[in-house]
């Protein structure tokens, strides 16, 4: 059984915007949502990159106690986009608690900011407090924190997968979302990735000296993806869901079609657990082209990958240039968020759904000077008007994990 | 602390902390608040900080685990001050 997938709706906290206008407003007119790093009262003295993908504005978070106490703030991103997807869907409460409704949701790591307390707790030897660690503090920080958080606040009861792979957590939730579907398990999925602002892993990155750090008095000219004087990734926080159904009882009920998930692939570089592999890269593109049964031409627009490292840039570069000659072009989106680890393939999936529907592509920001190892790509030239129908989401983690979507518009669905 | 006083502090805390509505002396907090095993938890922590003073043996925690409303709370903390002989 090969059945066909769409999204029907969607959502996504971040650091350029919630609402679907404020965020292509600020693709439009090349607004950067990277600000100064916030003092923690830990790490952020210590760490050399001074600069996040911040999520600056207020959410009206409406979640009673009874849910509350068990998330922690990477829980409330990932229940606050998941409500608006549900919300936006219209499915009935029946359908979502039918066990026909399954979740695949992510984070990078569940709440580091909840962990911290742990640790403090410990390392303070508050013995006061350790009677709360092991109940509500484990919940509200564990890897699956998002996953099941949703299904406990939306009564859902089909099957969970909580994927957990950093930078490819919510690509590889849609995938396998997708892919649940596409055989048959699931008629419907909730995907998505969601991660807190937290330091912790501004310091892992800082420390392997791929963070960007000289900026930091001008947050918004990093990261610059392929430019010649890129100088490193910024992380930042985020959270984005999409909701995924089976294209006819989707059609038979009425329901929008934003897009149409047409290919996915999922690899591993079977090596290095850091350093990018032209090989694995490669080969995850033509595995999506394949899943998809669509020859390179077909695909319009590349939103790489493209987190401003020095070496990883140029990689993905060459995979695009092996795989999609100079045909699409190509942008890379953190270069306005950042690097939003486990939500980057979602909201970047978000973004280039928006952009299809908008009929525009926005380019690479603070892309002045293209590196010459980068230069043999179709670079999106400024924000131009495109009909461009297919789109590759491209996303590779730490541990040489990769994926590729290709998502379809809808308007051609 | 009086058994009024108790009551009043454990009402103050179900309403503020766990945002319960109303609660009476009789409500089951199961049935009529929604109160599950991590919220048994969670208060008990607090009347360990807040009521009590002092650390509550793991037996001690089994035994509240029977709790069905807040009458039942008071006298449990009654019962266990007896017991550590505080007042």
């Amino acid at each position: 059984m090969k059945r066909r997938v769409v999204i029907t709706a969607c959502s996504a906290i971040t650091p350029i915007g919630y609402d679907k206008a404020t965020i292509l407003d600020n693709l439009r007119n090349g607004r950067s949502g990277i600000r100064p790093l916030r003092d923690d009262g830990l790490l952020s003295q210590r760490i050399h990159s001074q600069v996040f993908g911040t999520v600056d504005y207020p959410i009206d978070f409406q979640f009673k106690r009874h849910f509350r106490k068990t998330m922690g703030p990477v829980a409330f991103y990932a229940c606050q986009v998941a409500g608006d997807v549900l919300a936006r869907s219209g499915l009935s409460q029946e359908f979502i608690s039918s066990g026909r409704l399954g979740v695949a949701f992510g984070s990078t790591h569940g709440s580091p900011t909840v962990q911290r307390d742990i640790y403090r707790t410990f390392f303070q030897e508050l013995d006061s407090k350790f009677s709360t660690i092991g109940s509500v503090d484990y919940l509200r920080s564990m890897v699956h924190t998002t996953a099941v958080n949703i299904t406990r606040m939306f009564g859902i009861t089909g099957r969970v997968i909580a994927s957990s792979t950093a930078c490819t957590t919510s690509s590889q939730s849609i995938g396998f979302g997708y892919e649940m579907i596409k055989y048959g398990m699931q008629d419907a999925m909730l995907c998505g990735g969601a991660d807190e602002y937290d330091t912790t892993t501004v310091a892992v990155f800082d420390n392997l000296l791929a963070c960007s750090v000289n900026y930091n008095q001008t947050p918004q000219r990093t990261p610059r993806p392929f430019d010649r004087d890129r100088d490193g990734l910024v992380v930042g926080e985020g959270g984005a869901a999409v909701l995924l159904e089976e294209y006819e009882s989707a059609k038979r009920r009425g329901a929008e079609i934003l897009a149409e998930i047409v290919g996915f692939s999922c690899n591993n570089n079977g090596g290095d657990m850091i350093l990018p592999n032209l090989d694995g890269i490669t080969t995850t593109l033509r595995l999506a082209l394949e899943d998809a049964a669509l020859p390179a031409e077909a695909v319009d627009f590349v939103s790489a990958h493209a987190t401003a490292t020095k070496m990883g840039d140029v990689i993905e570069a060459q995979a695009i240039a092996a795989v999609y000659g100079d045909r699409p072009h190509v942008s890379g989106m953190k270069s306005y968020l950042g690097h939003t680890m486990g939500t980057c393939g979602a909201i970047e999936l978000i973004l280039a759904i928006y952009m299809m529907e908008q009929g525009f592509l926005a380019p690479t920001l603070n892309l002045d000077n293209v590196d010459e190892r980068c230069r043999m790509l179709r670079h999106t030239p400024g924000v131009i008007d495109s009909d461009a129908a297919i789109a590759a989401i491209q996303n590779f983690a730490f541990g040489g994990v990769n994926t590729c979507l290709l998502v379809k518009s809808g308007k051609r669905v | 602390m009086t058994r009024e006083e108790t009551t009043a502090k454990i009402i103050a805390i179900l309403s503020d902390d766990f945002e319960f509505e109303n609660p009476g002396p009789t409500d089951n907090l199961r049935d009529d608040h929604g109160f599950d095993s991590i919220d048994a938890i969670e208060l008990l922590g607090k009347i360990e900080q807040t009521i009590l003073g002092f650390s509550l043996t793991r037996e001690e925690k089994e035994r509240a685990m029977t709790i069905r409303t807040i009458d039942d709370i008071v006298n449990y903390i009654e019962a266990i001050r007896l017991a550590h002989n505080t007042p």
